[in-house]
Order: structure tokens, then sequence, then C-alpha cells
């Protein structure tokens, strides 16, 4: 297995050197991608990790037991459904002359995919609760 | 959680068992899927788009484009809930306490500075892509060179990744879901979920990410993409990329001085939209894929490129320069490789759909041509110059 491991480690530096390349020789702006490559690491583990066991912290307190699976199910579909959809919920593409871009009312889209999910987990904890 | 303190926190204050190597191992497994099916589809799209092709690329199938760059978005959308549950699953090694062997020590930043490649790179790619697909560029930089060059960075950080937790991730995979023998000591609290009920919820918020997008690309699922940048809808039943307002064409442009040109060294014709309405006309069903990865099948009516080009003696698999009569633009002047050029399917449309082009959809004249990114499917066509 060491034979394997330090195969694929060098092919894998190989590969991400040859990106290291193409970044620094073709590529302009340099400074501003290194930038938004730090802020997505301090974005994830600074705030929405953190904002994620702030939010895990209250619901352990608030949910009662038997409710504690279907909400945790229903806040890592809704939560990672809602950053999918950041930029169609937002419009920042919108354009005026072409209403074939966004198409869609996408805020109308996600109450309803939210008031879904809030269905889906009140429904699964009535019915847990129940069966005790 | 133990009150206000303002030490940063110990692998200890993370005894979830669910924050688990059973965990990350299953998630990193189909999170590495669909980044390959990415980087593949992600370097045919690069390679479609390069001038210069020293393989060429195929003409066929018409629709292998629309495939790969629908499966393309489709993957990445749906490895933004894997890599965040990966991610979630191993956040306290972020607050491991770093050896005091030197050698370890050193071994270990080394490891460290991969990782932080690794997700400073996925992150990158999966943000950027998701916000060009929405047309929304909040930055100087160039993305396709960009989202080029961090996919060989993310590949690369990704197979040492794998290099350097290789035993780790053979011995997870290898033991039962619930076993513990990779896990932290502390890591023994029960959480919300069993460890399968978090990867069957991984799987379900993956499966609903790709669904909420997909229907961009495919018909069938056009009402259910609730998150599509694209419904399918448009004028003549087509989306439209570019406008022709922002494009910048005025009337002048296309109305009764327009002309065509087909060039070779001396020789020139000039066609107006007559003229080429009284050619041969044959009629395509080709769609139009376009590279932030939404798709539409239409119907085009109009004259065979290779039709025209023979009005110039042009030779069998010559090159032709495509340019359009937008002012400005990077594609406002590209390459028709000589396979596409000479290819029957491959027309300069003047219909869609059985109505004269939408001013939108490159009225008078635009190219349409098989298995070919929607950029290079130039629009309000001026002129073809055969390359000598």
């Amino acid at each position: 297995m060491t034979r394997t491991r330090i195969g694929l480690g060098a092919t894998g530096v190989v590969i991400g050197g040859y990106g290291a390349f193409l970044f620094l020789s073709r590529g302009r702006e340099h400074l501003e991608v290194l930038m938004w490559l730090a802020a997505g690491v301090a974005l994830h583990d600074g705030v929405l990790a953190v904002a994620v066991l702030a939010l895990a912290a209250v619901a352990f307190r608030v949910v009662p037991e038997v409710a504690r699976a279907p909400v945790a199910v229903g806040f890592v579909v809704l939560g990672t459904l809602t950053l999918v959809a950041l930029p169609v919920l937002g419009r920042f593409g919108e354009r005026a002359d072409n209403p074939t871009l966004l198409p869609r009312d996408y805020t109308a889209a996600w109450v309803l995919v939210a008031a879904l999910t809030l269905v889906a987990v009140l429904a699964a904890s009535f019915i847990r609760a129940r069966r005790r | 959680m133990s009150g206000l303190r303002l030490a940063p926190p110990t692998e200890a204050d993370f005894p979830s068992r669910l924050r688990s190597p059973s965990v990350t191992s299953r998630v990193g497994l189909w999170l590495g899927i669909s980044f390959g099916l990415c980087f593949l589809t992600g370097l045919i799209s690069h390679y479609a788009q390069n001038p210069t092709q020293p393989i060429p690329f195929p003409t066929s199938p018409s629709w292998g484009y629309r495939l790969t760059q629908g499966i393309h978005v489709v993957a990445g959308t749906a490895a933004v809930p894997l890599l965040l549950v990966k991610l979630w699953s191993v956040y306290p090694l972020l607050f491991r306490r770093p050896p005091r062997e030197v050698r370890r020590l050193v071994l270990d930043g080394l490891e460290r500075a991969s990782i932080a490649v690794l997700v400073a790179a996925a992150i990158f790619q999966l943000a950027t892509g998701l916000m060009n697909a929405a047309q929304w560029y909040p930055w100087g930089f160039s993305f396709r060179s960009s989202h080029y060059a961090l996919a060989w960075v993310a590949i690369g950080s990704l197979v040492v990744h794998v290099a350097v937790k290789l035993p780790m991730i053979r011995s997870a995979l290898g033991a039962d879901v619930e076993a513990s023998d990779n896990d932290r000591p502390t890591a023994v609290a029960p959480g919300a979920l069993s460890r399968r009920g978090l990867l069957r919820t991984t799987w379900l918020a993956a499966g609903v990410a790709a669904l909420a997008v997909a229907g961009g690309t495919v018909p069938l699922l056009r009402k259910v993409s609730l998150f599509a940048v694209r419904d399918g809808e448009g004028p003549q039943g087509l989306p439209v990329n570019k406008t022709a307002a922002a494009a910048r064409i005025t009337d002048e442009m296309v109305g009764a001085d327009y002309r065509l040109e087909i060039v070779r060294g001396d020789q020139r014709v000039s066609l107006t939209r007559e003229d080429l309405v009284a050619m041969t006309q044959r009629t395509e069903s080709l769609p139009i894929a376009c590279v932030e990865g939404w798709s539409a099948g239409a119907q085009w009516t109009g004259v065979r490129v290779r039709d025209l080009l023979d009005l110039v003696e042009a030779p069998a698999g010559a090159e032709v320069e495509v340019t359009s009569l937008q002012p400005s633009g990077p594609f406002r002047r590209t390459i028709l490789q000589g396979n596409f050029a000479d290819d029957e399917r491959t027309l300069v449309a003047l219909a869609l759909n059985g109505q004269a082009l939408n001013r939108d959809h490159g009225e008078p004249a635009r190219l349409i041509a098989p298995n070919r990114p929607g950029v290079l499917q130039t629009k309000w066509l001026a002129r073809l110059e055969v390359a000598l």
C-alpha cells in the first residue's frame, strides 16, 4: 500500500502543480482569486460552521427529543438547498432585457419548499411520537 | 458547550459520534465521484471551446455537449450538500493539537496545508460555478481561466488527500458504518440521527439539490426544477443567453443593407437575406447547449454552411473564421473547425421552429452546428472567412 500511496501522492502533486502553473501563467488578477479562495475557507470555517454549531445547540434545548431526527433531516436538506439557491434567490445576475434568464419567482419557490419541509418534519415527528 | 470561554475549542468539545471517519469516507467517496465527473466534463467543455484542437472535437452525437455540460452542472450542484456534510464531519480536526516531535509536526503541517488547498479550491469551484450559472459575476478575474486552473488544483489536492488518508479510507469503508475503530476517542455521544440516518439524509439533500436545477437541461424536469436558471421557454420556444440589445445590435445592422460575406482570399461573395432564402433550405433538429449548463432542443432551417463555402471553392476540411455583427465581446470572432464546417448538419440558420429568426436568436442569420458549446453558435452572422 505504501507504493500505491506514494504513487498517488506524486500524481496529485503533479496535477495540482499543473493547476498552479496554469493559474500563474494564464490568468490575471491573481490576488483577487487568492482572496476569493481564502474568503471561501474563512466563510465556511468561521461563519457557516459556527452558525450550524450554534443552531444545533439551540435546537438541542428547544426541540423535543422525538422531533430531533426529523428536524435534523429537514435542516440538512433545506439548509444546503438554500445555499445552492442563493445566486437565484438574490437575482444578482438579472437583466432587464432578458426575461428568459432567471424566469421564475424563486422566493415563492423557496417558501413552497420550506413549507413542504416543515410539513414533512411535523408529520414525521407526530408519527414518531404516536409510535412510542 | 460550557458557557463563555475565550480559549479556542479542542477536539473534545465535539463529542458526537456522527463526526466519524465512517461517515466522512462514505460521503467523501461520492464527493470524489461528483468532483471526478465535474473535472472530466469540464475538460471536455474547455477543449470544445479551444480555437485550436489538435484532435478534432467530434460533431457527433449532436447532443454530446448538451449531455456532458448538463452532467457538469448537476454533479457540481449535488456536490454542495456532500461537501458541507463532509466538512461538518471533520470540523473538530481543525482544532486538533499539533504534534510535539519535529518530524511529525512537519508532516502534520504539510497535511493541513494540502487540505487547506483542497477545501479552498473545492469551495471556490462550487461557489463560482453556481454563480456563473446564474450569470452573477461580482469579480474582476476571468471565470473560465480561474475555474479551469483551480479544477486542476482541486483534483490534484484531492488525489494527495486520498493518498494520505488511504489506510483510513480502506479501513472505514471496509467496516460496518456504526463501527468505531477509527473514531476520535472523545466522539462517543449519540447524535440526533444514526450514522445511517445521516448518510441517507446526505444522499437525499444531494438528490434534492440535483433535482432543483436539472430541469435547466432535462426537458422532463422543466416544471420540477424550481431553482433552475432557465425554464426552457423564450421567444420562439427557446431561452436567450445574450439579447440583441446587450450585444448592441441595431436596426441598421440587420435591415435592408444586411449582407453575409463569404470570403476566401481574393474570392468574395456577398449575400442578402433574400439570396440566402433562395438557396436550398435544410432543416435540422439541434440543441443549444450553453456553457452555463442549460440546454434546449430546437428545429433550425437555413443554408448548409458547406453549400456557402462551395461558393468560394473552399477545400474540404478548411477552417472558417466566423464573425458576428456585434461590435465587441469575447465571442465576436470565433473559429469553426474544418470538421464542423463540413458537417452537413451545420447551418447558417434563418428560421427557428418554423418562424424567421427572432432578433434575440440572431436575426437575420446565425450559425448552428451539432455538438458545440452555445457561446460558439454565433448569432447575427456578418462574415465567414475561409482560412488559407
